[in-house]
């Protein structure tokens, strides 16, 4: 890992919950503790209701692709094993949307509307990355 | 109750720079000699000019101060904006205003870059555009996940338009085709080379859905145009471009938020300008309408009321985009292959068409009224100008 020459993720102080839960194989939100809705990108104010009173909860891990890009052009050299990549806006149950890679499957199969779930994926010795793979039918 | 400035003011002189590769000039180079020509169409003397708005603010763009600086201009008002390429009309409305409230009478405003130089001017040059500034690598929920480059979230907004409404490529097409049409009766453009539906479909891709010809080009590049009002107007040499209306829409919680990819603030700029101009979509005789990208023309065109949401695709392929079709837009060859100047290029190609400029093979007959639209800031900002035709 010590090698992994792709960027990688510079928490900031209000993003760092959200890093330090990927770490932990988890993928959180901050929750405003008024109107009870998920938020992101992470904020010390609800842009429903501007409180200012939030907690950070566990998500399901669940959704669907809103919409995504494939790769072909290559911007950074580190990313050319992965040509054609997938880049997608992720809609979680809870409502955010995130951006992030589909992964698991090819890129053709991918889909608006597909349903995914979260896999983590360890980077370095510090940090881990979050993306979504299909989820598989129960 | 705001006072409706319609046709209160005008665009009476306008330049612009070398365009392509113009590899001597800076942006700053470009910008001051497509003022210097803009200064001249209006026949006025430097000195008269009191007012100075550019697009903004880094390095990269041409800062009123330095601007300022190398035209040996002092004014009363001036600033720069940072709306991306929704900034352009933003500046002519700004200096409207600014006049209006007394604070100047004669306003230059525009934009230039040097965007070909910058990416193409030696191997270090070159490298960089291939393998991204690696600044990026300092930044999260992008970069990690190989977002680079301004085509992704286009390409997001375009799978997302094919997806709700059947919108095709060849569609998309159609519109990269008709620009390049345009473009090769400009002497002036960048790219002239004829463009066929077989060269479109089969160009490389860059971010699925989104292919080579889908793109705006690289060019150095720089527009400037002088605002003042209509009384003042009246005494200069061309025949003023009368401001009808401006308008301006921000989806500022994001291009991710909402559907607001598919239905952008264009909607609402839109509403604001034709409302101060008196005057609906099918009144407008031509356009000059943002295309960074194929898929954000089709998404205006849908949002500036000149088809339904959803039938952009279909509106472009039916031809009314080309000179002879029902709304002749992007007449100089556009940003898909005239040259990318933030658009400001389209807001002079607007002044030139109702001054009817040119001869029979690049005017749009009879045009009286020109829509110009701008886009940027992250996807998220919207601008629009109506010109009228002196009469």
């Amino acid at each position: 890992m010590a090698d992994y020459a792709k960027p990688v993720p510079a928490p900031s102080t209000s993003t760092r919950f959200f890093w330090e839960g990927c770490r932990a194989h988890q993928l959180v939100l901050q929750r405003c503790s008024s109107c009870d809705a998920f938020r992101f990108p992470p904020s010390v104010i609800c842009p429903e209701c501007l409180s200012t009173d939030w907690e950070v909860a566990p998500l399901s891990g669940r959704g669907t692709v809103h919409t995504f890009g494939v790769y072909h052009r290559l911007y950074h050299k580190a990313f050319e094993p992965e040509l054609p990549y997938v880049v997608g806006i992720i809609e979680l149950e809870e409502g955010p949307r995130l951006l992030s890679n589909v992964v698991g499957c090819r890129p053709e199969d991918v889909y608006c509307g597909m349903s995914v779930r979260v896999v983590f994926e360890d980077i370095t010795d510090e940090a881990t990355l979050y993306k979504f793979e299909p989820d598989s039918p129960p | 109750m705001a006072t409706n400035l319609r046709g209160r003011y005008a665009i009476v002189g306008v330049g612009n720079s070398p365009l392509g590769k113009v590899p001597e000039m800076s942006s700053l180079d470009l910008f001051v000699m497509a003022a210097k020509r803009a200064i001249d169409d209006a026949g006025i003397s430097k000195d008269e000019i009191d007012g100075l708005i550019t697009r903004g603010p880094d390095d990269v763009n041409v800062h009123h101060q330095r601007v300022g600086q190398l035209l040996g201009l002092n004014v009363d008002f001036s600033t720069s904006t940072d709306n991306g390429g929704a900034s352009q009309i933003l500046n002519v409305a700004m200096a409207c205003m600014a006049i209006d409230a007394g604070m100047c009478t004669t306003v230059l405003c525009g934009y230039g870059r040097d965007a070909w130089s910058r990416t193409h001017r030696n191997e270090t040059a070159r490298m960089r555009v291939a393998t991204t500034d690696p600044s990026l690598a300092r930044q999260e929920f992008g970069p990690e996940f190989g977002l680079f480059g301004a085509p992704a979230n286009y390409a997001l907004a375009a799978r997302r338009h094919m997806q709700l409404f059947g919108t095709t490529k060849e569609q998309l097409g159609s519109i990269a085709i008709a620009f390049r049409e345009h473009a090769a009766r400009n002497p002036e453009a960048f790219v002239r080379d004829p463009l066929t539906m077989d060269d479109y479909l089969s160009a490389r891709l860059i971010v699925d859905p989104l292919s080579f010809y889908d793109c705006s080009i690289f060019a150095d590049a720089a527009g400037a145009v002088i605002v003042t009002s209509l009384e003042r107007a009246r005494s200069l040499r061309q025949p003023p471009a009368h401001i009808l209306g401006f308008g301006f829409g921000n989806n500022l919680r994001g291009w991710h938020h909402d559907e607001n990819m598919v239905d952008t603030g264009a909607r609402r700029a839109g509403e604001t300008a034709y409302r101060m101009a008196g005057v609906s979509p099918g009144d407008i005789d031509a356009a000059q309408i943002y295309d960074c990208f194929t898929h954000m023309v089709l998404l205006q065109l849908e949002d500036y009321g000149f088809c339904e949401k959803g039938e952009g695709g279909p509106f472009a392929a039916s031809g009314a985009l080309t000179l002879e079709g029902r709304l002749p837009t992007n007449t100089s060859g556009g940003q898909l292959s005239e040259a990318h100047a933030e658009g400001m290029l389209q807001v002079v190609e607007g002044v030139r068409q109702v001054r009817h400029d040119y001869g029979p093979d690049r005017q749009v007959r009879d045009a009286e009224l020109v829509l110009v639209t701008g886009h940027g800031g992250a996807t998220v900002c919207q601008s629009a100008l109506v010109l009228g035709r002196d009469r």
